[in-house]
């Protein structure tokens, strides 16, 4: 697999066809089984379900430079959800922020900056994240910062479904929308999988969007695994000075056929499980 | 006070006249008036509150613009602390001591100390301050709970002048800071002292049979009226101010741990995890064989109602007490060897 690196200077954004984004999900999918196939596996479930609302962020919606990952006039991006570190990294690898074979070589590894968790060390992330219920809040106030000073940037947030049992996400919403932060974009990969089994039988996250509303957020839910969908969701212009939410509808374990309907939150593939993923998504990433 | 001499003083040029021209001013408020002083000075600085400002603020009243009062959501308060100071700001935010350092404290350890944010934890109620609002309002826990988290400066200053210049030093210091205060005391303590400098503990009395170790307006306090009266008992006492208990100034311990014979801390905190640990274990880690007296919170909840200085004098905090505890100890070294066995020190 040939390693990726960046396409120049706001390289990700000017990739503005939408043709080449789901190549550019299938590339990072198969990033992701391989890092499930390291000694420590990964969140596998969880990555692979927020995949496209990665690519079409890095991809088409953010103003972002994986040669230049801290230029002041970046938009940022809080991986909330940061157990699903690896689906982040991969991402990240794709739109050049970092080495892919060196990403897969170091993951979880002893002395790497590449943990489990989301590590702040990385190219292109902005918090160590992965404690739950911090990253909303992080955004609110790195989008009020922007704010004071009129600046353009922008504040893309990925929360988890069942994250959103942590009553901290529910003060910054508050906070969010009494603000008029419009900078704020919260996602939340609505995958209806949490650590222990399904969050509707755990914590039930029903009526999210109204939910969202009500807290005075533009809320809408799309089908988080269709690019045209959600770029169309992440770029719709806001009004009435709200902050925005996307609720996007995925599935644990998405693109990986024999993951179908079973995709697990925390996986070790073996060298077998490797192969049949590797072979399903095509190895050559077309 | 003299209402017309008021605006004519700075309080960042002449903070000891500032102080005398508001006499009535308790360190928690002098520290809000310091605050939007030296916010004149850097617009990088903002305040945020959670629903404990009081109305009336000085900085929400100067500077508007930097004042955000988010309502009751401490945990948010401290999140956002860390984006905006990521997005390069300076942040103070308040709470009191029992909210912003333990209800929010995974906020404070991930997204102050180990991202090692610019952000300004300021919490007034340390201790038993809270007094008759009862355990849910005292914090005799932050200390031993935020000397734990690597990366933060714990400071707890012993009165008005102390609370102005540490406020300005931990604007000019990069990194998380925590401010202990207290609720109620206007304490000016009437005594000269080294220029102030974090994790420089400040001399205010020598002497060389004990050595008190002391910080915060209670424990100060308390350390200098025991100091005179054992003097009146013929003991000569050495005091310390350690306001800023991390880092700790361990070379201030060794010299008062080798002036004295007896190590003496006075806080109001838990005698566990406070001052008195962190001078135990430097005494233990720098190999000083001092015997540490450790007069303090014992280790118990208070859940009756009462003044302050009731609740004080309840666990000891008094000068008087104090001075008693030592005599009581001292008798066993040379000095008051009478009818006991002599300690060799």
């Amino acid at each position: 697999m040939p390693a990726r690196t960046g396409d120049g200077p706001s390289g990700a954004a000017s990739d503005a066809g939408l043709a080449l984004l789901p190549r550019r999900a299938k590339r990072i999918r198969q990033t992701i089984v391989r890092l499930a196939a390291t000694p420590s596996g990964c969140h596998l479930g969880g990555s692979l379900s927020m995949v496209e609302i990665l690519v079409a962020l890095l991809g088409r919606v953010m103003r972002v430079d994986p040669r230049a990952p801290k230029m002041p006039e970046r938009d940022h991006l809080i991986l909330s959800k940061g157990h699903a570190a690896a689906g982040l990294y991969a991402a990240l690898a794709e739109f050049g922020f970092v080495d892919v074979e060196t990403l897969v070589r170091d993951y979880n590894a002893d002395g790497s900056i590449f943990t489990g968790h989301v590590n702040a060390a990385v190219p292109g992330v902005e918090f160590a994240t992965g404690s739950l219920g911090h990253g909303l809040g992080l955004g609110v106030g790195l989008t009020l910062a922007h704010a004071l000073r009129g600046e353009p940037n922008r504040t893309f947030v990925i929360c988890g479904d069942g994250e959103m049992g942590e009553g901290s996400n529910w003060e910054a919403l508050q906070v969010a929308s009494h603000r008029k932060l419009t900078g704020l974009t919260l996602i939340i990969d609505r995958n209806g999988g949490q650590n222990d089994g399904p969050t509707e039988s755990i914590l039930s996250q029903e009526a999210l969007v109204q939910r969202l509303d009500a807290f005075g957020f533009q809320s809408l839910e799309v089908d988080g695994h269709d690019l045209p969908a959600l770029c169309a969701a992440l770029e719709a212009p806001v009004v009435g000075g709200r902050p925005r939410a996307v609720v996007a509808r995925t599935q644990k374990g998405a693109g990986v056929p024999m993951l179908k309907g079973k995709g697990p939150h925390y996986a070790v593939f073996s060298a077998e499980h490797l192969r049949r993923a590797l072979a399903s998504l095509g190895e050559d990433g077309q | 006070m003299s209402a017309s001499l008021a605006p004519a003083v700075d309080l960042a040029q002449a903070p000891e006249a500032w102080l005398a021209a508001h006499p009535e001013l308790s360190s928690r408020l002098v520290f809000r008036h310091a605050a939007a002083r030296f916010a004149q000075d850097d617009t990088r600085v903002v305040f945020l509150e959670a629903d404990l400002g009081g109305g009336g603020d000085p900085f929400e009243k100067r500077h508007p613009q930097r004042y955000f009062n988010l309502g009751i959501c401490e945990a948010t308060m401290l999140d956002m602390a860390c984006g905006l100071a990521h997005g390069g700001h300076t942040v103070i935010a308040h709470s009191f001591a029992a909210f912003g350092v333990m209800r929010a404290c995974e906020q404070v350890r991930l997204n102050l100390a180990y991202a090692r944010a610019n952000v300004k934890l300021v919490c007034d109620y340390g201790g038993v301050a809270g007094a008759f609002f009862g355990p849910t309002h005292h914090a005799i826990e932050d200390l031993a709970v935020l000397r734990a988290m690597p990366n933060l400066t714990v400071v707890s200053p012993a009165d008005g002048l102390e609370t102005v210049q540490a406020t300005q030093a931990m604007l000019a210091h990069e990194g998380p800071v925590y401010l202990r205060l207290g609720r109620n005391r206007v304490t000016r303590l009437d005594i000269q002292r080294p220029p102030f400098e974090l994790g420089r503990a400040a001399l205010l009395r020598e002497g060389d049979d004990v050595g008190l170790l002391a910080h915060g307006e209670v424990g100060v306090a308390v350390a200098l009226d025991a100091a005179k009266l054992l003097e009146a008992q013929g003991v000569s006492a050495r005091v310390l101010n350690v306001h800023t208990l991390k880092p700790l100034d361990e070379e201030a311990v060794r010299e008062t741990s080798s002036r004295t014979r007896l190590l003496v801390t006075v806080e109001e905190h838990n005698v566990l995890g406070g001052l008195g640990s962190a001078v135990c274990e430097t005494v233990c880690s720098l190999d000083l064989g001092r015997r540490v007296l450790r007069v303090g919170i014992q280790d118990r909840y208070d859940p009756r109602a009462g003044s302050h200085e009731a609740l004080l004098k309840g666990h000891g905090l008094e000068g008087g007490q104090v001075a008693e505890r030592i005599l009581g100890v001292l008798p066993r070294t040379p000095v008051f060897a009478v009818g006991s066995e002599p300690r060799r020190d």
